[in-house]
């Protein structure tokens, strides 16, 4: 390519030359068995047959450079709000839009809800209560926890001040049915890769899936990614932090094991807790301080876990009275803590915890990780990005100071401020306005009337 | 002696009587303004320790001990000079508890009550605790009557039964032994009133053999008597003390607020006062009782089972009236090293893979790193003792019970 051309011309050239290309390739050539849409009467029929996929804007080599080309996308959906992540935040923040009067559609990157709740096998729920006993974690988040309760083998453990913990099969169920009665509109398997953005502005986001590269538009969007990708991808100013990335498992059987035969030999390290399942326990593991926005870490994170949780296993099984325990399984999905952390209009900090500050724009209550200390307030401007407009953080990315990251990222904790930008976003969208410009008072307002606790 | 024989209660001497009603007065405003200092009423950090402070008996003790001029020294010095010109000027015109013990032998006499006849036990205590001082140790200078004045507002500070009340216990006590034997305590035992004998009657002698006025030859005996008395009573004092120090080398060294003195010399210029122990915002000093050995009871030492020591504060060092804690500034704070924590890995939640990060999030100085251990595939707590000044945050922190995983040693 030309040196004299800049890299924005050639890929304006390149956009062009490639959308008129790819315009209708979708051609299909007759069948011979069936038509396609017919069916086969087997277990398999054909959708279209003869099919090349549309190669508008691949990505090419210039310059021995890989460019990718602008192209067109094809819009998924148009919705109110729209939350990318289906973990703890991102399910009570589509709900609680919802439950404010918004469309909202969820995009989720994996098959299920729950993130590392169920998919990181992150069964204890630690967070919702402070120094004293008293639950500070309330509203959806509690709703949840109430119907997993309802459930047999959902939840050990629901007692005032203590920590429960969940099965993650019925966090998965438990999730399915909120959201489908709130009326969520969902896509699965659909990975966020880029904020639409006009000026300062996001419109919506990219999703990458099977079905290609598609648009969500939307008039506020949630981040509830926990690694901050849609904010961090709109251009918002983040904070790059390392931290533990482990690998849990489950270990099971633990009810055969010979007391007797046991008794006489020291105990087996990494025994981990009870689930709701007998005999099967959640082990957690909290591995070393790394990049989690690194894929090579992430992979060799991976590797050298699933090693060593196999052997220690083996190890286990060694121990006297403990020859029956096996691993049930590894965790689908890495335990990777914290990542990216934004720069909000507020930060969440530890002194503010200490001093019990108590903020106009509270919009949620965190609470401690062992009952050891009192709530701290959770300003609304920690969910809201410093410079970009209509997105708003929620879960483990929102603005924290580094020693309040580990309260930040608990599953209650993830639960109140979900609930807070969901209701936020609603409340923008209704009130056509930025997230910034809000009026925290009405937030506050359906927040309490959705039964959340704000101190 | 002379001065013995003048060294009585300040009730026992015949003054006029227009002049006792203007004494009692007097004694009763310094009464007034001891309790007003001592309830910190008045919005001054270091007013508590100015009542304990005025003991020349302390200051002078303290001096010796420390070799090192206390903040709080010129107040007991000025006294100091007084008392050697006016012969128990501190007993008769100012002391708060001699009002109170007065008024309790007022009414032992009334009841017929007469004093305990006996030897008097208050220079002794003095020129042991001198002696004693010469080599790092007063070693009866909790005695001091100011400081047992203090220790009754400690009260409520003072922690767990059964030593709950002792200040109170111990002032009624002295209360009650002036009701049965009037004038016990000021005339025989009090050492702050021997201190001021014996200084007025160095001042005597020494004035009578210069201007040769009297007999001379009567008062050179009597210097002859108590010079041999003092060397033998300083000098069993500095073995007495001697002896303390090499037993207390193998002690359990406890926890000491900041600012405290060396040990060996902490555990007698500290008076038991109590001073620190009320002023401590998390109250985290304590009582020993008996955790560091016998010659430590009642000292402050530090628990942080519940708090720990504020990065900015220096509230007790304020307080401290005998300068057992030497006053600190609030920039000194992150340069004092109370002790370094240890963490026992057996009950450290992390060695179990916990989501615990208590003890690293609560430190105010950023001394605790969690390293990962390849060999045990878990995190470890790591402290930097560079960084680390024993505040105990960590331990306050720590979630663990009934033991706390990460624990303030001594250093």
């Amino acid at each position: 390519m030309s040196e004299r051309m800049n890299r924005r011309d050639c890929l304006r050239m390149l956009g062009l030359s490639s959308l008129t290309a790819g315009l209708g390739t979708v051609r299909s050539r007759p069948c011979h068995a069936q038509s396609a849409g017919e069916s086969s009467g087997f277990q398999s029929s054909i959708i279209a047959s003869g099919t090349t996929q549309a190669r508008g804007g691949n990505a090419t080599l210039i310059d021995g450079k890989v460019i990718q080309p602008r192209r067109e996308l094809p819009v998924l959906d148009e919705t109110d709000v729209l939350v990318v992540g289906g973990g703890p935040a991102g399910v009570v923040a589509a709900i609680a839009a919802k439950r404010a009067g918004a469309n909202v559609t969820l995009v989720e990157r994996y098959g299920h809800f729950g993130g590392l709740w169920t998919g990181g096998l992150v069964l204890l729920v630690i967070g919702h209560i402070v120094k004293g006993g008293k639950q500070v974690c309330q509203g959806i988040g509690e709703e949840i926890m109430r119907r997993l309760d309802k459930l047999e083998g959902g939840i050990i453990n629901r007692r005032p001040g203590v920590n429960p913990t969940a099965d993650a099969e019925a966090v998965k169920y438990v999730m399915v049915e909120m959201i489908e009665e709130a009326g969520v509109k969902v896509f699965l398997h659909c990975w966020g890769v880029d904020a639409i953005v006009t000026g300062n502005t996001v419109r919506g986001v990219v999703f990458e899936s099977k079905s290609g590269r598609q648009a969500v538009l939307a008039r506020t969007v949630v981040d509830a990614t926990g690694d901050g990708d849609i904010f961090a991808a709109a251009g918002a100013e983040f904070e790059h932090r390392s931290h533990n990335v482990g690998l849990v498992s489950r270990i099971g059987k633990l009810d055969r094991v010979d007391r007797d035969t046991a008794a006489g030999a020291p105990k087996p390290k990494r025994l981990g807790s009870p689930t709701p399942v007998s005999g099967v326990n959640w082990v957690n593991m909290r591995g070393p301080e790394v990049d989690g926005l690194d894929v090579a870490t992430l992979t060799r994170m991976e590797m050298n876990h699933r090693k060593f949780i196999w052997n220690h296993m083996q190890k286990t099984r060694q121990a006297p009275g403990y020859e029956n325990v096996y691993l049930v399984e590894t965790a689908p999905q890495l335990g990777v803590r914290i990542t990216r952390v934004l720069h909000g209009l507020k930060t969440i900090t530890l002194a503010d915890l200490k001093a019990g500050t108590r903020f106009s724009d509270v919009v949620g209550v965190g609470g401690s990780d062992n009952g050891k200390h009192g709530p701290w307030q959770i300003p609304y401007g920690s969910l809201v990005p410093a410079e970009v407009d209509n997105v708003l953080a929620a879960g483990r990315c929102l603005s924290a100071e580094i020693r309040m990251a580990d309260l930040v990222r608990l599953i209650p904790n993830c639960f109140v401020t979900g609930h807070a930008a969901g209701v936020a976003a609603a409340v923008a969208v209704q009130d056509r306005c930025r997230p910034r410009d809000v009026d925290v008072a009405k937030v506050q307002k359906i927040l309490r009337q959705q039964e959340a606790y704000l101190g | 002696m002379n001065a013995r024989e003048k060294g009585r209660s300040a009730v026992d001497t015949p003054a006029p009587k227009g002049r006792n009603r203007v004494r009692l007065v007097v004694r009763g405003a310094c009464l007034v303004g001891a309790v007003v200092l001592l309830w910190s009423v008045v919005p001054l950090a270091w007013a508590p320790a100015l009542v304990g402070a005025l003991s020349p008996f302390v200051a002078t003790a303290s001096l010796l001990a420390t070799r090192a001029w206390a903040a709080t020294a010129w107040a007991g010095l000025a006294v100091g000079v007084v008392v050697l010109v006016r012969h128990r000027f501190f007993c008769r015109w100012m002391c708060p508890m001699g009002l109170c013990l007065d008024g309790a032998s007022r009414l032992g006499r009334r009841l017929g009550r007469r004093s305990l006849p006996g030897p008097r036990v208050g220079p002794w205590i003095v020129l042991l605790t001198l002696g004693g001082a010469c080599l790092g140790y007063p070693l009866l200078l909790w005695l001091d009557p100011l400081a047992l004045l203090t220790g009754v507002f400690a009260l409520g500070a003072d922690g767990p039964v059964p030593f709950v009340s002792l200040g109170v216990i111990l002032f009624l006590c002295l209360a009650l032994s002036s009701l049965l034997w009037p004038n016990l305590w000021c005339a025989r035992i009090c050492p702050l009133g021997a201190f001021q004998d014996l200084l007025s009657f160095w001042r005597r002698f020494l004035g009578s053999v210069r201007r040769r006025r009297g007999n001379a030859a009567d008062a050179w005996q009597n210097g002859q008597t108590l010079s041999r008395r003092s060397a033998l009573g300083i000098a069993t004092g500095a073995v007495v003390a001697r002896i303390a120090g090499l037993a207390r080398a193998k002690a359990p060294r406890p926890l000491r607020p900041p600012g405290a003195l060396d040990e060996s010399k902490f555990v007698g210029v500290c008076t038991r006062c109590g001073n620190c122990l009320r002023s401590c915002p998390s109250g985290i000093i304590r009582r020993d009782t008996g955790q560091g050995g016998a010659i430590s009871l009642w000292t402050p030492v530090l628990s942080f089972q519940d708090d720990y020591c504020r990065e900015d504060c220096t509230q007790c060092t304020q307080v401290c009236p005998s300068g057992a804690l030497t006053r600190l500034l609030p920039e000194d704070k992150p340069r004092m090293r109370l002790g370094l924590p240890r963490v026992d890995m057996n009950i450290c939640l992390l060695a179990d893979d916990r989501e615990c990060s208590a003890c690293a999030r609560w430190c105010p100085y950023d001394a605790i790193r969690y390293v990962f251990s390849e060999a045990e595939y878990t995190l470890v707590p790591q402290i930097d003792p560079n960084k680390c000044t024993g505040c105990g945050a960590c331990e306050a922190a720590c979630p663990t019970t009934p033991k706390k995983a990460i624990v303030v040693a001594p250093v």
